[in-house]
């Protein structure tokens, strides 16, 4: 029993960590291929790494009217990243802490590092944390549902709420879709491009003060701070890539922990993010950004393609 | 296999038709009919392999060429000369339109359950997306203003028409799907020009204003 336990924070750790370092390395090579498309060069592939290392050897600056609220908020952040990524399975067909809850849990730890930012941002009162705050919140009030819809959605057919039986479930049944699956998908990545801050509805790569997001509430951030708000989002983004990959598309997933099967795993799933990205960078690249009282438009159209895919399986 | 493609290619222009209603913008509803055209193509083309129904490869060669490519590029030309870019205002807003397909979608699945073969397996799929889109494209012909959505959601039922044709029935004699073809493009030149004296007259594609020609 106990050592069931140790095994299980073991592959946490493991888990926890690899991601952490691949995290970097798909936020760039996204960037690179949305520069290929316009014909410019990019950054090299480590350049997340490099910028992770600079922030991290910077010295703190804080506002004096920062108070602990400042401090947490990053932290919890990226704890809370940290642990949703021990929720869900990425070679092995099972997460490493299944036993801890299922995607009710890991759409809750996704709520309270946002929840820690929003407060985070409001906490020095510069305008426009507070702005990036309000605006982050109302596209996750509409986001979060539909998360948690297309997440049923799967759920439903696998008659649980965990992520492991979920994908075993679908390894078990082979490839045999329902036309549930692609509105469930289709609605899910337009969450993953919500709550990633891409393109239609939010620029990563801008600080114009009409259209930031996600960029105004950690503005006040520096050093140390912003390294660990910047990992934690690109390690976002990879687990909601791997959620995509697990619910839609998990052939090739180790069932056994044998080095052979979690190698192929490895391979396929890292075949899968890099299609997933491919999809992204197109999509960033082929749309130009809603206004933001569009952005509500856009996700009730994953609010429905969501619910859609839920009442299919009744009918 | 063939199951899962038919499934996915039918979900798939279900999807197009839910973004259909959920957005705005000409050029991209125009496109989203294109994606469907070709889905619907390859539903034709994966029935003419797996049951070897030849003559359907016929059919989704004319559904690519007419419908994915000629009809697309035509709407993109008028749709560039008149200049007008968008469907500014619908009858009803984005949210309460997807809220009501989504009512529709649900009915159109329902009902296919009382066909006969619509009570199982994929053809209960093939004729609950199509009557869906059905549904959706009549839904969408009488809340928009603009002549060229409408005339997309005309195209879009014909799509939904199609797909049991092809998907459920044991298909048209070429001659019929050939006339049905021939007249669908003759349908969108029509329309096309009557978009272009449309917009001549009131200088505006919003099809309201026609009432304005009451004595």
């Amino acid at each position: 029993m106990i050592q069931d336990t140790l095994l299980a924070f073991g592959a946490a750790v493991l888990q926890a960590g690899g991601m952490l370092a691949v995290a970097p390395l798909l936020k760039t090579a996204i960037k690179k291929m949305k520069a290929r498309l316009q014909n410019r060069k990019g950054p090299p592939l480590l350049q997340g790494y490099y910028d992770l290392a600079k922030l991290l050897r910077k010295e703190r600056v804080r506002s004096e009217t920062a108070s602990w609220i400042y401090v947490a908020g990053p932290r919890v952040y990226f704890a809370a990243a940290v642990a949703a990524t021990t929720l869900v399975p990425v070679l092995y067909a099972g997460a490493p802490l299944e036993a801890a809850g299922g995607i009710l849990l890991l759409v809750g730890t996704l709520a309270l590092g946002r929840f820690a930012l929003a407060t985070a941002a409001l906490d020095t009162g510069s305008p426009f944390g507070g702005m990036g705050a309000s605006r982050d919140m109302t596209i996750a009030a509409l986001a979060e549902p539909a998360l948690m819809l297309g997440l049923f959605a799967s759920a439903l057919a696998a008659g649980s709420l965990s992520l492991g039986v979920m994908v075993r479930g679908l390894l078990q049944q082979g490839l045999a879709f329902h036309p549930s699956d692609l509105l469930a998908f289709a609605g899910l990545f337009i969450i993953v491009i919500t709550e990633t801050g891409r393109i239609p509805v939010d620029n990563p790569a801008t600080h114009l003060e009409l259209t930031m997001i996600h960029e105004a509430m950690v503005l006040e951030y520096a050093g140390p701070d912003l390294a660990l708000v910047e990992w934690a989002s690109a390690l976002k983004e990879l687990l909601y890539l791997t959620l995509l990959v697990d619910l839609f598309l998990p052939a090739g997933m180790a069932t056994s922990v044998a080095p052979v099967a979690l190698l192929v795993a490895l391979l396929a799933w890292a075949g899968k993010i890099f299609v997933l990205a491919i999809f992204v960078t197109v999509a960033e690249s082929t749309n130009a950004k809603l206004r933001l009282f569009r952005v509500p438009e856009l996700v009730s159209v994953s609010l429905g393609l969501a619910f859609l895919a839920l009442a299919i399986r009744f009918l | 296999m063939t199951v899962n493609v038919l499934i996915l290619c039918a979900a798939g222009m279900l999807v197009s038709a839910l973004l259909m209603v959920g957005q705005k913008a000409l050029f991209t509803a125009i496109r989203l009919y294109g994606a469907q055209s070709l889905l619907l193509a390859i539903v034709a083309a994966t029935i003419a392999i797996s049951e070897g129904r030849h003559e359907l490869l016929v059919t989704a060669a004319l559904t690519v060429t007419l419908k994915a490519i000629l009809i697309p590029w035509f709407l993109m030309r008028t749709v560039d000369r008149i200049g007008i870019h968008r469907e500014i205002e619908p009858f009803l807003n984005v949210p309460a339109s997807l809220l009501i397909c989504l009512g529709l979608t649900v009915l159109g699945y329902r009902v296919s359950t009382g066909f006969q073969e619509g009570a199982r397996g994929v053809s209960h799929h093939l004729i609950g997306v199509a009557l869906s889109i059905l549904l959706i494209g009549l839904f969408l012909m009488v809340t928009r203003r603009k002549a060229i959505t409408q005339i997309l959601a005309l195209l879009t039922v014909e799509n939904a028409v199609f797909l049991v044709a092809v998907g459920v029935t044991t298909g048209m004699p070429l001659i019929v799907e050939l006339g049905i073809s021939f007249d669908v493009i003759l349908a969108v030149l029509i329309l096309g020009i009557l978009v272009h004296r449309i917009v001549d007259r009131f200088e505006s594609m919003d099809v309201s204003r026609l009432s304005n020609l009451k004595g």
